[in-house]
């Protein structure tokens, strides 16, 4: 594919992305990453199907995208995508269990099945025992499991975390970025928005944004030597 | 999405925030409610007049001089209060459309008992008139053709009169005095309640002879017919024709009937007009429903507005996690409708609750007065409420539904 996103106010055009050519293979973790107003955010909101491209061609499980209608791309991210975002955006006054089956209502699964679907999700973040609280009611770090729950409850084939672990404490975006590491490992593609060189070190690849064009892409081999390199300095 | 789903969300919004729920609700409650007081006020009035119109008998004819009726004035305020002559009487009785026939004259004059006095008015008229009226006895007897062969002097009293000039005495066979003229009580009728707003209890019936002579006159303030068929407008007729005939009047050619000196009407009649009361009554209410739920259903897309706004990030949430816009558009469009529709059931209990009190106080005043509802109404305004919420909440529900899921997502 390559990408160009403009925003447009009133006649104003202000590109945000330039000839952005990218593939990503299933079962990849890519880190984008880039400092603020990099464009990686919009990049993301794109490879997500939240946003359009102005221009380009952006082909999913070898699919065009381009003549998608708002409800298909509704339905790429109810099947095939979710979200972990910085903010956690878990509704309030609900509870974990509730929170984390919202994504199944806008799904095809049976009702008899979401129960088991959303306690597997709860136990894979640890948080069993507090699946009946108020999502007000945890702390930072387990609102962001309980968000991550939610991206799992719908088995989609790729996370995309922005910044997941921005709004959190040390210690807790560890057990995040852990718990995203595994997801990684049993066979979900991550993509992993970031602008902390230590957060990105957790993906296998890593795509360097400024200015809306990606300047550098490490990869596998790469950045194997790359980090060899760093150890041994 | 399920549907079921939608409506859970739903519930959740609008308890979540139960003191503006009640408040967005209020203006439809008001509206709902109103028109149910007012619809079921109609139809248990509704039922009181059909209950006197019942007490004079579905067949019933009523024949009065002057042609504005009763309320023209039945005495000698009348011009025309001299026109029904005993003659007519009998060529009424004659007609074979006719079955039945009593006339009335009203005996004029003081009614009294010692020093108890009642402002009863009496009316001669033959013995026929118990049976027309469906006038039950309760003790004693009534008067028949050998009182007004022999032109008997005699009277039966109505419950009330009775009590007011007798108290807890028997009042059979005592003497009453009527203007000028004595009267002996033969019999006391069973209480009958009220019948076109007239205390049917408070009555004093005489032999017509008698009040034909005591009051010296040849003509009649009343005439009770009862028709020989069910069609009741072509014995009406017949009665009209052959009074025209005799009166000498010529109808104008519009064929309307404002020469006429007499004036006929049968309870089915009555009942039309009641009917064109009702019409009307059930315009206005409609009317004021109308404006009513507009004005609730402004209140509540303004509140709708309000949230939509104050949960844009939820919906850019939501589309996030795959809800389609047409899932977004439901969920504020039932959440608008269960508004709607619960404040027209609360409407509709508020509505029910006060009439019940209504009903409660004038049942004591109009014995027919009974609790009724209007199921038309209920229906009507209830689904009214719902279709409300559905007009003005599209507007919310659109604006939610169109929105960006990034801008919505990034709303502070």
């Amino acid at each position: 594919m390559n990408l160009y996103k403009s925003y447009f106010n009133d006649e104003l055009e202000t590109p945000v992305l330039f000839d952005i050519n990218l593939k990503i293979e299933t079962g990849e973790f890519v880190a984008i990453m880039g400092p603020s107003g990099s464009g990686k955010s919009t990049l993301m909101h794109i490879l997500g199907f939240l946003d359009v491209p102005t221009k380009g061609h952006y082909h999913f499980k070898g699919e065009s995208t381009e003549e998608k209608l708002e409800d298909d791309l509704a339905h790429i991210r109810s099947e095939s995508v979710s979200f972990v975002f910085q903010q956690f955006n878990l509704l309030p006054r609900t509870t974990v269990f509730d929170n984390v089956m919202l994504p199944l209502i806008y799904g095809k699964t049976s009702p008899l099945k979401r129960r088991d679907f959303v306690m597997q999700a709860i136990e894979s973040v640890g948080l069993k025992d507090r699946a009946t609280f108020y999502s007000n009611q945890l702390s930072g770090g387990q609102q962001q499991r309980v968000a991550i729950a939610r991206a799992l409850v719908t088995s989609p084939e790729v996370i995309f975390a922005d910044e997941p672990t921005g709004n959190l404490d040390s210690a807790s975006g560890k057990h995040v970025m852990e718990i995203l590491q595994n997801l990684h490992k049993k066979g979900h593609t991550i993509i992993l928005v970031t602008h902390e060189r230590t957060t990105a070190e957790h993906a296998e690849r890593i795509l360097h944004i400024q200015d809306g064009r990606i300047i550098d892409d490490e990869k596998g081999f790469t950045r194997r030597i790359a980090s060899q390199i760093k150890q041994l300095k | 999405m399920l549907f079921r789903d939608t409506v859970n969300i739903a519930i959740r919004a609008v308890t979540a925030n139960r003191s503006r729920a009640l408040l967005t609700m209020l203006g439809i409650i008001i509206a709902v409610g109103a028109v149910i007081l007012m619809a079921s006020i109609g139809k248990s009035m509704e039922g009181v007049i059909l209950d006197q119109v019942s007490i004079l008998g579905p067949r019933t004819i009523a024949i009065w001089p002057g042609n504005k009726g009763p309320e023209g004035g039945s005495g000698t305020m009348n011009p025309d209060y001299d026109k029904l002559t005993v003659n007519d009487v009998d060529a009424i009785e004659k007609l074979p459309t006719i079955a039945g026939i009593s006339p009335v004259i009203f005996v004029t004059g003081k009614v009294s008992y010692g020093s108890e006095t009642s402002d009863t008015r009496a009316g001669g008229s033959t013995p026929d008139i118990y049976e027309i009226q469906n006038i039950e006895l309760q003790e004693g007897r009534l008067h028949d053709e050998n009182d007004e062969k022999d032109v008997r002097a005699v009277a039966v009293l109505g419950t009330d009169t009775a009590l007011d000039l007798f108290g807890n005495q028997n009042p059979l066979g005592k003497r009453i005095d009527i203007g000028e003229q004595k009267f002996t009580v033969i019999g006391v009728l069973k209480p009958a309640g009220s019948a076109f707003f007239q205390n049917m209890d408070e009555r004093i019936l005489v032999p017509f002879s008698v009040a034909k002579i005591t009051m010296q006159r040849s003509y009649v303030d009343m005439i009770a017919a009862v028709s020989a068929t069910d069609d009741l407008e072509y014995a009406a007729e017949d009665v009209s024709y052959l009074l025209r005939k005799r009166h000498k009047i010529t109808l104008p050619d519009d064929g309307g009937t404002d020469n006429d000196d007499f004036l006929v009407r049968t309870a089915a009649q009555a009942q039309d007009i009641l009917g064109a009361v009702s019409l009307g009554l059930t315009f206005f209410i409609t009317m004021i429903a109308g404006i009513s739920l507009v004005v609730g259903g402004i209140g509540i897309m303004n509140i709708m507005l309000v949230a939509v706004t104050e949960r844009t990030r939820e919906i850019g949430l939501r589309k996030a996690l795959g809800a389609k816009q047409k899932d977004i558009l439901r969920q504020f469009l039932v959440e608008a409708v269960m508004l709607t529709f619960l404040g027209g059931l609360f409407g509709l209990l508020i509505g029910i609750g006060i009439n019940l009190l209504i009903v409660g106080i004038a049942h004591k005043f109009l014995t027919a007065y009974i609790f009724k509802l209007n199921t038309f109404a209920i229906v009507l305004s209830v689904v009214m409420a719902a279709v409300t919420g559905l007009a003005f909440g599209i507007y919310p529900a659109r604006k939610a539904a169109s929105l960006n899921p990034i801008e919505a997502l990034r709303y502070e």
